[in-house]
């Protein structure tokens, strides 16, 4: 194939950027070497690409970011005095901050709870970590303690209160009932005699007493 | 750093931050494309101005799968660029950017000798009469592909047209502009 002045002047780009078969390349090289209006062409252009890809791009004008920004975001005017030293305080009142700070004060208190320190009593011994723990161990056995003898003390109540409920049965009467039952017309049972309450025991009657034996029992020294 | 996507994300739930982050990280692309566009400071000033302003109400339509924000925010400006191109054309009298003020480049490298910087400023200048000189659809091209430093397929993408025409755009729009300069007396090689 071979190559002319026209084919050099098309694929002129394509050689510069690289976009040609090697073979092609070959014969535009050989065709560029012995064609000096091709040989021009080709120093002329592959000079004027170099430059400008050398061009290093514009600075922006200063104020222009600014303007985009007024154009776009709204126009920001810079705070002095005591404005700029306070500008963070609105921070405070998102939701987002606030339950940051609800959090944390949580974890504190959970925190300070458990290892029994004082916030106002607080010492710089008490923050070494052998003392934390050892607080913290303190407070755990003397929380497993109180519940146990919640636990006992509610056991013993709930004994004597089932111990009093069992009361005898009342003793079956012997005297004839003074009053003449009436019988109903078609011989079945009074209903209502039937359905009557039994009369309650006095224990039964008195829940107060179980509630005090409860106090006292819960009320012992620790 | 974080990701371009991440940041719209929150942008669209209203984290202001990530708005002037996203501003920050991308106004010198949109406002260099913009200049070498209109050759204009003041307008390119403008235009990117109304370009963020356009990304910030359609921000909800952007999508990762489009092709990176990028190439999103390049295509925006892109079509903002040809409507104010359309909208102005009629009240330009001449494409020539004569009159508008030279924006010299700040080179960062201090290694560059003085006389290099000046060149390259100068170059600079005349690059930009050079580009006011091509069509729009070549102009566009040629800065997208080597000002912008895009790919061909980003440039595809961005452009809306056939490979093909890309890969001529940019050609025809390389070597009319060497020509264009040559005539000027700007050598380049």
């Amino acid at each position: 194939m071979s190559w002319n002045c026209t084919q050099t002047e098309e694929r002129l780009s394509d050689f510069l950027d690289g976009r040609m078969e090697r073979e092609e390349s070959a014969e535009f090289s050989a065709h560029a070497a012995g064609c000096t209006e091709c040989a021009t062409l080709l120093r002329q252009v592959g000079g004027l690409v170099t430059e400008m890809k050398a061009i290093e791009p514009l600075p922006v004008p200063a104020p222009l970011v600014r303007k985009i920004l007024g154009a776009t975001l709204g126009e920001r005017t810079p705070q002095h005095g005591w404005k700029r030293m306070f500008g963070w305080v609105p921070i405070l009142w998102t939701p987002r901050f606030a339950m940051g700070a609800v959090t944390v004060a949580a974890v504190l208190a959970i925190v300070l709870n458990t290892t029994g320190l004082t916030p106002k009593k607080l010492k710089r011994a008490d923050l070494s970590p052998v003392n934390i723990a050892r607080s913290a161990n303190r407070q755990f056995h003397l929380a497993y303690a109180r519940s146990a003898k919640f636990v006992n003390d509610l056991r013993v109540v709930y004994e004597i209160q089932s111990a009093l409920q069992r009361t005898p049965e009342p003793p079956a009467s012997t005297n004839p009932d003074p009053e003449p039952k009436s019988e109903s017309p078609s011989g079945a049972p009074d209903q209502k005699s039937q359905t009557a309450p039994r009369p309650r025991s006095q224990v039964r009657n008195s829940p107060m007493l179980a509630f005090v034996m409860m106090c006292e029992f819960t009320r012992s020294p620790r | 750093m974080e990701p371009d996507a991440q940041l719209v994300q929150h942008c669209l739930r209203g984290d202001g931050p990530a708005w002037e982050e996203l501003v920050k990280r991308h106004t010198r692309r949109v406002y260099n494309l913009c200049y070498r566009f209109t050759g204009n400071s003041a307008e390119a000033e403008d235009l990117s101005q109304e370009v963020f302003l356009r990304i910030y109400r359609t921000l909800a339509s952007y999508q990762e799968a489009f092709g990176g924000f990028p190439t999103w925010l390049t295509s925006v400006t892109r079509n903002l660029l040809v409507d104010h191109y359309r909208r102005t054309r009629r009240d330009r009298v001449t494409d020539s950017l004569d009159d508008a003020m030279p924006v010299l480049e700040e080179k960062h490298s201090s290694a560059r000798a003085p006389d290099k910087l000046a060149q390259a400023a100068e170059l600079s200048v005349q690059l930009q009469r050079g580009l006011a000189r091509l069509s729009p659809e070549l102009r566009e091209a040629v800065i997208l592909r080597d000002l912008q430093g895009l790919e061909y397929n980003e440039v595809q993408v961005i452009l809306q047209v056939p490979e093909g025409t890309v890969k001529s755009r940019i050609n025809r729009g390389r070597i009319e502009l060497a020509r264009i300069l040559g005539e000027m007396g700007v050598r380049p090689d």
